[in-house]
């Protein structure tokens, strides 16, 4: 059986039928949650940051045309609002505990490569916490498979191409940063 | 290959966005330039890396509250429309202008263009309707399940409340109610899964539900209200179990008048 598309669901609640946004909740929640979680490395956050997402689509589902993805569309609010909780708390974000994280462990044993490996994770997280949000945020969007670059350029406001640029030296950058902590 | 050509090339590659042809004209490039080969193979590595990166799985609370915000919006919406009947009268104004009787008279006319001309159309939209309605219930119950299992009563109230919106609960649904009213710690709780049971009472497996939690409760008002109930439903098989009941040494004198008078009406 068919489902609604994203972008036709968005339209019904522009419309006004707004139970619908319960359904792109329920599609989206785990995305979104994984982006403000990699901004942000703190989950009760992040879930609130999530809610938040969709309680401005709400506000501002006027503002929703249907033309582009809706996955753009949100991942554009997403920004906004990491954007302004960056802002605001500064001071915290440059406080970050390391301690806080939890790290996987593919097979859950203890041998010396598997303590290993999630060492290299640690510094990888913690690399990722050093870098730069703006350029963090490229990389973790262009994570997103669903995402096509040319979204991810409109979501931060350039072209295709300036997108993978910027993700490339990002990802170059996050590089510098965790051979230099490895080597500290 | 120009530097910012070679970075897009790059994260197209370690991305999967590249097409076979293009794939192997810049692996040829690269065994050209094994600098070049050796960064793509640092930052493939790191790339591939950061998938590791456990994300935790959001928790249900995050469920809880949007639904509950959601359900707040949709509450003063309903409100908001329901209210000034002068705003709606002036809304409908428009009814007396000419502009009007023309769009119904070309809308009758498109309407049956279309009909004709679109009839498959139309039956996508409904099945499309249709999948739509059936995610929204799946929400639904997954919402109630969720709600169910709060460590607030508040909460559990609210998620009995969801559960008598649907026209018609599924076996899931129901199975859940009857475990709140089995196994719940607070009365109002439970009496609220009673009065929601009883919107399925024609359901064999409610009744059945219904029945074997008889002997299970030990509040005066649950057994007072499902006395009222399998009197009410003429339940023969609740018989036994009330007969149980009675047998308890300390139960309430005025629920044990009202057992014994419920039996005597279903005889």
């Amino acid at each position: 059986m068919q489902t609604l598309t994203d972008n036709a669901l968005m339209l019904k609640v522009k419309s006004g039928d707004i139970q619908k946004l319960g359904l792109l909740y329920e599609r989206h929640k785990k995305r979104l949650f994984g982006f403000f979680y990699n901004m942000n490395s703190d989950a009760a956050l992040s879930e609130d940051l999530v809610q938040n997402v969709f309680m401005r689509m709400l506000k501002y589902k006027h503002t929703f045309t249907g033309e582009g993805s809706f996955a753009a569309w949100m991942f554009s609010m997403a920004r906004n609002i990491s954007y302004d909780y960056f802002k605001k708390n500064k001071k915290q974000n440059s406080d970050y505990q390391i301690s806080t994280v939890e790290y996987k462990l593919d097979d859950g044993t203890n041998t010396e490569e598997a303590v290993m490996r999630k060492e290299e994770l640690k510094t990888l997280k913690k690399a990722m916490h050093k870098m730069d949000p703006d350029k963090r945020e490229v990389l973790v969007l262009s994570k997103f498979k669903e995402l096509k670059f040319s979204e991810i350029g409109k979501i931060i406001g350039c072209s295709e191409g300036a997108a993978k640029v910027k993700a490339h030296r990002a990802l170059k950058e996050l590089r510098t940063i965790y051979l230099q902590i490895e080597s500290a | 290959m120009e530097k910012e050509e070679f970075e897009i090339k790059v994260i197209d590659y370690i991305r999967g966005d590249i097409n076979e042809e293009d794939k192997a004209t810049f692996e040829q490039y690269l065994k050209r330039n094994p600098k070049q080969q050796l960064e793509l193979g640092e930052l493939a590595k790191l790339w591939s890396h950061t998938n590791e990166m456990a994300v935790p799985e959001p928790s249900q609370q995050m469920d809880v509250q949007f639904f509950e915000k959601l359900n707040a919006e949709v509450a003063k919406k309903e409100v908001s429309e329901n209210r000034s009947p002068e705003g709606f009268l002036s809304k409908l104004k428009f009814l007396w202008s000419p502009q009007f009787a023309y769009s119904i008279i070309l809308l009758g006319i498109g309407l049956s263009i279309g009909y004709f001309l679109n009839s498959d159309e139309m039956d996508t939209q409904q099945v499309t309707s249709v999948a739509s309605n059936n995610e929204t219930k799946e929400v639904r119950e997954r919402l109630v399940l969720t709600l169910l299992e709060q460590p607030s009563a508040n909460k559990r109230l609210q998620g009995v409340s969801e559960a008598n919106k649907f026209d018609k609960a599924d076996k899931i649904v129901i199975k859940a109610l009857l475990q709140t009213l089995n196994r719940d710690s607070n009365v109002n709780v439970r009496l609220a899964a009673i009065e929601s049971l009883t919107n399925y009472v024609e359901n064999p497996q409610v009744r059945q539900g219904l029945v074997q939690s008889i002997p299970n409760q030990e509040s005066p008002i649950i057994q007072v209200t499902l006395a009222n109930l399998m009197a009410a439903l003429q339940e023969k098989k609740s018989i036994a179990p009330f007969k149980k009941l009675l047998q308890n040494q300390q139960l309430d004198t005025t629920v044990k008048k009202k057992i014994e008078s419920t039996i005597q009406s279903i005889i």
